[in-house]
């Protein structure tokens, strides 16, 4: 479904992504973990296509697609979908109004007819209920005035709308309580399916409690410097980072 | 009165030839308010670049045509220009005339009347003339001054004490001249005590000629009543326009005055509120756009005379290409005015890296128990809100669209007209 080969990408000419390898097959869910720094979140940014980064070498394809040849938009509709860390707010543009924009696009996209506007409503209803949002917070602007928890669930929310096949999770547990960690986590288990895979990037092991995932992989310095299954997420935990980092040798 | 005249009209003969009549036809020589403007205009001159207020505004081009004056030739259809919706009672006027076969019938009741100034007689005419200059000094400019002095259309609103008017009124202008003509309105609107009333004004060109208006309107808000006023400019890029707003509010008066510019080559719009008496409410809001080399030059004035009032200022512009927008609001706080609020906001998106906007807060301040602010920001559009968009599957033109709308229609939130609130972000994004 995903194959990075090689991922160089830099920003503001620093180089934070040093030749990153990863495939992430169907219905997979693969965790990336690391220190601050090493470049979890300019992975996640590269991906979605942010614009400050820019890639100086190797090879993304999605769906056998060059990712890296699509705008952010483009990106989205081939099934790629971004959770953001922080969340933006966009005063004066309606949840609805967003979300009836940003499914119809999708929609488009992928050649399906549009909903109708009575669909639209009963498929905005019954996503809420997955993620147990507030039925009121659709009738705010987007992301206005949320709470941390609120964004976070806003932001899976969105996920659970657009039904993409791979979505990248950028560390969505952070500013979580333990609760808000659970209904998050338990709306992802939710959507998770044969064809749904899963880049979940977290600083912490907790959130792999509840969203287990089938491989861990370790970014240091912009490189995959360890891989395994879920038990290294526990060891990690365990141990810290500074063995990762011993063990590597600089670049 | 004749002006000296050479050879070689001057600047500001060339400008009055398109406004003064041939002959004054007994129209309002007599009004005192009349003569004092048609002697200012001997002393009074074109403001250059060099005047403070209109350091932005190159009036050179409007002097350098010769404006002919304007005549009512209307061959199009009024259809495209209503506001799909709204039920209101219709006045059109052609080039500035008075067109009585587009209008609604003359709307005179023990509670409202509603008549354009070309039609009104004895008593009527008498009133128009009396209220004439009594928010807009009659000298206070040259564009004033010429309005004041040979002004024939417009329209006269009075609402009566405690008639609260349901019905808006729409005052719909269209500019279809086939040769370079000015033309000029003068409105005066009059609410009595506890009266209410919501206005729409909506100015269109059908033609590609060059127009000058200049209208100025006047309205007096009396004790506990409420006014609500749009105008929607959308002149061709031909169009000069300069457009006063005089408003003079009695105690715990209401007014909510919005002003939507979405073209024309230079407008100029004067908002001026007079907080008289206590307990007054003002809000002024504005949303404007420009592209090319258009210059928009929004000055307003918000006189707290009174102690205990209130008054709110939201003006929003996005600017591309070269075009220049300003933004010049003063708030005088008289000695006086305890307790006043006052609020100003000036924003602006920038769509390309030449365009401009200038934001020139003035404070005056002589009260020492008042609340004031004012701020400024202009900048690009957001791009981290670009992007989240833009990652939801929203195409970059839609994302720039919806933020450009979010960003304009902040300034209708309190638009009571529904349909005037959807026509207006319609226009918006149509607009891009």
């Amino acid at each position: 479904m995903l194959t990075i080969s090689n991922l160089r990408a830099s920003i503001e000419g620093k180089e934070i992504l040093k030749g990153l390898d990863l495939h992430i097959g169907p219905g997979e869910v693969h965790a990336i973990m690391g220190p601050n720094g090493s470049g979890k979140s300019t992975l996640a940014s590269v991906l979605a296509g942010k614009e400050e980064y820019e890639v100086t070498g190797g090879e993304v394809l999605f769906h056998g697609k060059d990712l890296l040849e699509l705008g952010p938009d483009e990106r989205a509709g081939e099934g790629l979908f971004l959770a953001f860390q922080y969340p933006v707010e966009i005063p004066g543009v309606s949840m609805v109004n967003f979300l009836r924009a940003s499914v119809g696009a999708v929609r488009e996209y992928r050649g399906q007819e549009p909903l109708s506007a009575g669909d639209f409503l009963k498929l905005m209803n019954e996503k809420k209920k997955i993620v147990e949002m507030d039925a009121n917070l659709t009738k705010r602007a987007v992301n206005e005035g949320f709470s941390g928890g609120e964004k976070k669930r806003n932001e899976v929310f969105q996920m659970a709308m657009l039904e993409p096949t791979l979505s990248i999770l950028d560390e969505t547990d952070s500013g979580l309580d333990i609760d808000a960690l659970k209904v998050v986590a338990g709306a992802v288990n939710k959507l998770r399916g044969p064809e749904r895979s899963f880049l979940v990037i977290t600083h912490y092991q907790r959130l792999l409690d509840y969203i287990v995932p089938d491989f861990v992989h370790v970014l240091y310095q912009g490189r995959i410097v360890k891989s395994g299954g879920k038990e290294l997420a526990l060891e990690l935990e365990g141990k810290g980072y500074d063995w990762i980092k011993e063990e590597t040798p600089a670049v | 009165m004749e002006l000296t005249t050479s050879t070689q009209p001057s600047r500001k003969e060339n400008l009055l030839s398109g406004f003064r009549p041939a002959s004054q036809n007994g129209f309002g020589t007599t009004s005192a308010a009349r003569l004092q403007a048609i002697a200012a205009l001997d002393s009074l001159d074109l403001p250059t670049r060099k005047t403070e207020s209109w350091k932005y505004t190159d009036l050179r081009t409007l002097s350098s045509r010769t404006y002919q004056q304007s005549v009512a030739t209307f061959k199009g259809e009024i259809a495209p220009f209503l506001i799909p919706g709204l039920d209101a009672h219709l006045l059109v006027f052609v080039n500035g005339c008075f067109d009585q076969k587009l209008s609604a019938s003359a709307l005179a009741d023990a509670g409202i009347q509603v008549q354009p100034v070309s039609t009104l007689k004895g008593a009527d005419y008498e009133a128009f003339e009396a209220l004439l200059g009594t928010a807009a000094k009659p000298n206070a400019d040259i564009f004033t001054a010429i309005n004041n002095a040979y002004a024939r259309e417009g329209v006269f609103i009075r609402v009566a004490a405690n008639h609260e008017q349901e019905r808006p009124i729409y005052l719909l202008h269209l500019n279809d001249a086939n040769q370079t003509t000015a033309f000029q309105q003068r409105n005066i609107i009059q609410l009595e005590a506890g009266a209410s009333v919501k206005l729409i004004e909506a100015f269109h060109s059908l033609d590609q000629a060059y127009t000058l208006r200049n209208e100025v309107t006047e309205i007096h808000v009396g004790n506990g009543a409420n006014l609500e006023f749009v105008k929607i400019q959308s002149e061709s890029d031909q169009a000069t326009i300069i457009d006063s707003t005089e408003i003079h509010q009695a105690a715990h008066s209401k007014t909510n005055v919005f002003t939507y510019t979405f073209s024309g080559e230079i407008v100029r719009n004067n908002v001026y509120v007079r907080l008289n008496e206590e307990h007054c409410e003002a809000h002024l809001f504005a949303a404007y756009m420009l592209n090319g080399t258009q210059i928009q030059d929004h000055h307003t004035e918000m006189h707290h005379i009174a102690p205990n009032c209130f008054s709110n200022e939201l003006y929003k512009g996005i600017v591309d290409d070269e075009s220049t927008g300003v933004f010049n609001g003063q708030i005088h706080v008289y000695p006086d005015a305890q307790k006043t609020n006052a609020f100003q906001s000036s924003r602006g998106i920038l769509l390309s890296e030449s365009g401009n906007i200038f934001t020139k807060p003035q404070l005056e301040i002589y009260a020492d128990d008042v609340k004031c602010s004012h701020g400024a920001a202009t900048g690009h559009l957001d791009e981290d809100a670009m992007f989240y968009l833009r990652a939801r599957g929203i195409r970059e033109k839609d994302a720039r669209l919806m933020l450009m709308h979010a960003f304009a229609l902040e300034t209708a939130e309190t638009l009571s007209l529904d349909a005037v609130k959807a026509y207006i972000g319609h226009r918006v994004d149509t607009r891009y």
